[in-house]
């Protein structure tokens, strides 16, 4: 019982070493636990513009914490020549590079591509190969059947040739995702490269005018990175932008639209009580001079 | 910055050459959503796929180009043409709860509290159990803005409903309107500013930024990302849950989408009966739930995490 | 004896009456209660400043109790704020005679706890120093904002009622200026110098009381109606109530009264007014309060026994916490102590002497306070949805030291003011007093 009562005492500084150490030795532990993730992704976007996009993320157990502020640079086939940028990822911990013009010799000169990320000195990323490749999309129309026909072409010693077994979506662009045009999720294209889906979606809102944007899109394939074609088509219903619900004088509206019995009520209370005690300050005010 | 001139309408998007830069720039872009980039008026050279040189905005560099900051008064309007809807199915909840800690994370919510939950629901004696996600249900005839005596909580005309931390009085009157138990409130100094960033103008996300954010004394609840929505991104919350319990999109584009799948979202409906929570109460909730029916997970395999998480 | 008798206490000269009437000073157990007072108001003081330090995070509130001890007190003094257009209006229309002594001891409770109200109110606001966006961004459409208008003409009509009648007598005081202190005199001169008592200031006197007197009972019905919309409104169990208005009121008039009744015998006794705060004014008031308890009682079963005979879903949770669970003890005492004992008491004559009044009206005053707690924190526990996935303390509420001392500041606040007003006004009516004893001696005399 004594030893007990006196034991924080006596060893109040081995405690406090043993404490320190505990904590550094989990710190450690927790950063070591850590895995530093970077992910880099190929988009290529209507067949012009090109950009790599860079992504950094923490993981601890199951939790993904993007990272910000990690400084990369990427080349293009051989690691400390052909530098395409320096990047630096953002509060979502990613970052985004072109291919500068001024690699554009080396660009031209295969139809196969090795992106490398570095860190300092350090490969962290070595073997993303890109091939190059180009995908259109194309409307059709006729009695009444609409069809969506994507085709991908890949490039093979220097010839666009077509490029069978892609896998993509083909429909149109909404708020974060694309609905799909046909019954399927994903479409495959065929030994032509090529791909048609009839467009399955009736009366579906589009823009003021009805356009709908269709896009067909390749995510993240093995040979080609994502590759996205859009093409805008008057098939879906036009929409108004329609504020009567919002513009109404409700109880919820803001104080600029109170609807006008509450504001007829409300004043005519005000008013008249207001109205009354200003005449009876008055009064006070006349019964002040008669005294004076 | 001259914003001003500098920002394209969305009309102009597919005109020209710039058609494609734009489109191109950022793979997730919708540009039903995505009204307006801030141009930085400089160009940046690049290489197309073809080998040729085109130039481009500098402000598409950005992983999500940046949107124009808006005044309190524009954000108040919000997004025309838009009318914001969640989709929760409760058939694949498994109450992992990634939506909160990434909801939590991203607005630096107070340690504790929590836009988003993860309910435990058992409706009566012999009904089944089930994990039921709520957040705020951005109500079309929100009680909570009713009340609100300084217009500091509103409705925006696409159906999110705000808060403006720079204007609320903190007289709880919204807290205790609300049905859903959607609000918090910020009793002592929020995260954001104990960890130095002030409070007036910080914000996790480059965003606009002018009304929501987390304020002491003030109160606070799920806003629908309005950051992410205006850059055509989905809320954290949404792209966070592996099981793809959320759905969420825009109901005059009658989509829902958790980002690997998108549906129809009258369709959705239909075909699952998705309902709205206390519908007799008349407040129109904009989150819609679908039932527990043909479950992805028992009910049982959420209860680990909920040992876990409640000390 | 007959009541007339008693009332006019064997006719005194107004020489007498006013000696008996002018404000005395403190005395050592004056001096002790005020000091007192004054010590809890800076404790209060002080737990506000750790308040605004710190933020509400120092109150026992949380999400769900997101209303506590502040809100429940602030209905406490806008009810017991009622009593002035009670005492005074209702009973000047119904032209009871018996009032006179008692109106301004309404008055002054009135005033200084919709001081107070309006006080506390600020007190439980987040960000106080926002309240200008009242005035900015105000939106009709919020019952605060209704709370807010209402309140502010209570507090002037009341102010006015106050002093209008004050007016003669402050003549009086100012008529025997050797006998008050200097700082006294500045007072009566300042707010009373022009009334020479002539008739013409009389009559526009006379009317304009009569105008507030009617003007006060819609306004004061609002406040109290208003302020249980606050809770009315909401869909939550326990308040979502068409009966709220009514129910608050007749429970606002009744606590009032248990206001009057506790300052009409301290008052009487600290300074030996029992020839003007007569046996009867007890025994009357006694006979008010148990008619007010029976319809405050009367709401209270609509208010519980028509949700409990149902027994929704979700107002079941909450009924049961009142009348079994955690809150029971609480509520049976409010309802027991604060209106059962208080009827039975005052059923009896015995009951209505004044000691028996006293311990009454404290009765009642308390089960009231008390009562006002159970209307709104343990609806708050109990909302649709279950409490989950926060931490421990968000699902209980308990006042914590802060809330204690400035609800109990703001209360030795609001006795403060009267305390005050006392020392410096006549607490009985000079004037009226004198004159109502002129007319009633002459009616005796013209009927002998
Ligand atoms: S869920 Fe609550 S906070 Fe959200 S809009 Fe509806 S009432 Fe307001
Ligand atoms: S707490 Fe803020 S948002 Fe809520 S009602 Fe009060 S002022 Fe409005
Ligand atoms: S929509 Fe946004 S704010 Fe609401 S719960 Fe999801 S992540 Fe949180």
């Amino acid at each position: 019982m004594k030893k007990l009562n006196i034991f924080p005492f006596q060893n109040r500084p081995t405690l406090l070493l043993f404490v320190f150490a505990v904590s550094l030795l989990t710190r450690q532990l927790a950063a070591q636990e850590g895995k530093k993730i970077v992910k880099l992704h190929y988009v290529n976007s209507n067949n012009r513009v090109q950009y790599l996009l860079l992504e950094c993320v923490l993981k601890k157990g199951k939790v993904l914490t993007p990272i910000s502020n990690q400084s990369y640079k990427i080349y293009l086939d051989s690691a400390g020549t052909n530098l395409i940028s320096n990047l630096t990822t953002d509060e979502t911990g990613k970052a985004k590079a072109f291919i500068p013009p001024s690699l554009k010799a080396v660009w031209d000169a295969s139809s196969q591509h090795t992106f490398i990320v570095m860190s300092d000195d350090e490969e962290v990323i070595s073997d993303f190969v890109i091939t190059k490749a180009k995908i259109t999309l194309d409307t059709s129309g006729a009695d009444g059947v609409r069809n969506l026909t994507a085709s991908v072409m890949k490039m093979e010693n220097n010839k666009w040739i077509p490029a069978a077994d892609v896998e993509m979506k083909v429909g149109v662009q909404r708020l974060g995702g694309i609905l799909s045009a046909g019954e399927e999720d994903n479409y495959t294209t065929d030994s032509s490269g090529t791909l048609i889906v009839e467009f399955k979606r009736d009366k579906l809102p589009g823009d003021q005018k009805g356009n709908l944007l269709l896009v067909a899109k390749v995510e993240d394939n093995e040979l080609f990175g994502s590759l996205i074609a859009e093409k805008k088509a008057l098939w879906g219903v036009a929409t108004k932008v329609d504020t009567a619900f919002f513009d109404q004088r409700t109880l919820w509206s803001t104080r600029f639209r109170t609807p006008y019995w509450l504001l007829f009520m409300a004043y005519s209370i005000i008013f008249g009580v207001w109205g009354t005690l200003i005449y009876l300050i008055r009064q006070v005010i006349k019964i002040k001079k008669l005294g004076a | 910055m001259k914003n001003n001139n500098n920002i394209p309408r969305r009309d102009f998007l597919f005109t020209g050459l710039l058609t494609a830069a734009l489109g191109g720039c950022n793979d997730k872009k919708n540009p039903f959503a995505q009204d307006e980039v801030v141009l930085t008026g400089e160009k940046v050279k690049l290489l197309s796929v073809d080998g040729e040189v085109i130039e481009i905005d500098k402000a598409f560099l950005k992983p999500i180009p940046d949107v124009p900051h808006l005044t309190n008064a524009e954000e108040r309007e919000g997004i025309p043409g838009k009318k914001f809807v969640m989709v929760i199915d409760l058939a694949r909840c498994k109450n992992l709860r990634k939506c909160q800690s990434a909801c939590n994370h991203m607005h630096q919510v107070h340690p504790g509290q929590n836009w988003i939950k993860v309910l435990g629901m058992e409706d009566a004696d012999h009904t089944a159990p089930y994990w039921q996600p709520t957040t705020c249900m951005h109500c079309d005839e929100p009680p909570c803005v009713k009340v609100c005596p300084v217009d500091a909580t509103f409705k925006r005309q696409d159906g999110i409903v705000l808060i403006d931390n720079e204007r609320c009085i903190g007289c709880r009157f919204c807290m205790a309107a609300c049905p859903y138990s959607a609000r918090v409130f910020n009793w002592e100094e929020t995260l954001m500013a104990s960890q130095g960033g002030s409070e007036e103008h910080h914000h996790h996300n480059s965003g606009p930024t002018s009304v929501a954010h987390q304020v002491k004394g003030t109160v606070g609840k799920c806003d629908f990302c309005p950051e992410m929505t205006r850059q055509g991104e989905l809320p954290h919350c949404v792209s966070a849950c592996p099981n793809g319990v959320f759905m969420f999109g825009d109901l005059n584009e009658d989509t829902v989408t958790n980002g690997a799948e998108t549906f129809r979202f009258s369709e959705l409906i239909k075909d699952k009966a998705g309902y709205r929570l206390m519908e007799d109460l008349g407040t129109k909730p904009s989150v819609y739930y679908l039932p527990p029916v043909n479950r992805n997970f028992p009910y049982e395999s959420g209860l680990e995490k909920e040992t876990g998480d409640e000390k | 004896m007959s009541n007339l008798s008693t009332l006019t206490n064997g006719r005194r000269s107004a020489e007498q009456i006013t000696g008996d009437l002018v404000p005395q000073p403190f005395g050592k157990r004056g001096m002790i209660w005020v000091s007192v007072l004054i010590v809890l108001c800076l404790i209060g003081a002080f737990a506000y400043f750790r308040q605004l330090q710190e933020g509400l995070v120092v109150t026992g509130m949380r999400d769900y109790v997101s209303w506590g001890i502040y809100i429940s007190n602030f209905v406490f003094f806008v009810a017991i704020s009622l009593v002035g257009s009670l005492i005074t209006a209702i009973f000047r229309l119904a032209n009871v005679e018996w009032s006179t002594p008692l109106t301004r001891i309404a008055e002054i409770i009135a005033v200084s706890a919709i001081t107070f109200a309006s006080l506390i109110i600020i007190v439980d606001m987040g960000r106080p120093e926002r309240l200008y966006n009242l005035l900015l961004h105000g939106r009709l459409q919020s019952p605060i904002t209704w709370d807010v208008i209402v309140i502010t003409t209570y507090f002037f009509i009341s102010l006015l009622l106050l002093y209008l009648p004050l007016l003669p007598d402050l003549k009086i005081l100012n008529g025997q200026k050797t006998k008050n202190l200097p700082w006294q005199n500045k007072i009566y001169t300042f707010l009373g110098s022009f009334w020479k008592g002539s008739e013409e200031q009389f009559k526009i006197s006379e009317k304009a009381i009569s105008i507030l007197c009617i003007m006060i009972i819609p306004v004061a019905f609002c406040i109290h109606t208003v302020t249980s919309w606050l809770f009315a409104t909401t869909y939550r169990p326990g308040w979502d109530s068409t009966n709220f208005g009514a129910y608050f009121i007749s429970g606002a008039f009744l606590v009032g009264s248990g206001g009057v009744i506790v300052a009409m015998y301290v008052f009487r006794k600290y300074y030996h007014l029992e020839k003007y705060i007569t046996e009867l004014h007890f025994e009357k008031m006694g006979r008010i309060a148990v008619m007010l308890s029976l319809i405050y009682l009367y709401f209270n079963v609509n208010e519980y026994l028509v949700p409990a005979f149902k027994m929704k879903k979700s107002e079941a949770a909450h009924l049961e916490e009142l009348f079994t669970g955690e809150f029971s003890l609480m509520f049976w005492f409010a309802i027991l102590v604060g209106m059962i004992i208080p009827i039975f008491v005052m059923l009896f004559k015995a009951g209505r002497k004044p000691f028996p009044m006293f311990i009454v009206g404290m009765m009642i005053v308390v089960g009231a306070w008390f009562k006002r707690y159970l209307i709104v924190t343990p609806t708050l526990l109990h909302p649709f949805l279950p409490m989950q996935n926060v931490p421990d303390n968000y699902m209980h509420y308990f006042p914590t030291w802060e809330e204690w001392a400035i609800t109990i500041g703001s209360l030795a606040g609001a006795l403060l003011i009267i305390t005050f007003f006392v020392r410096i006004f006549p607490i009985i009516p000079i004037h009226e007093t004198i004159t109502e004893q002129h007319e009633k001696a002459e009616h005796i005399s013209v009927s002998k």
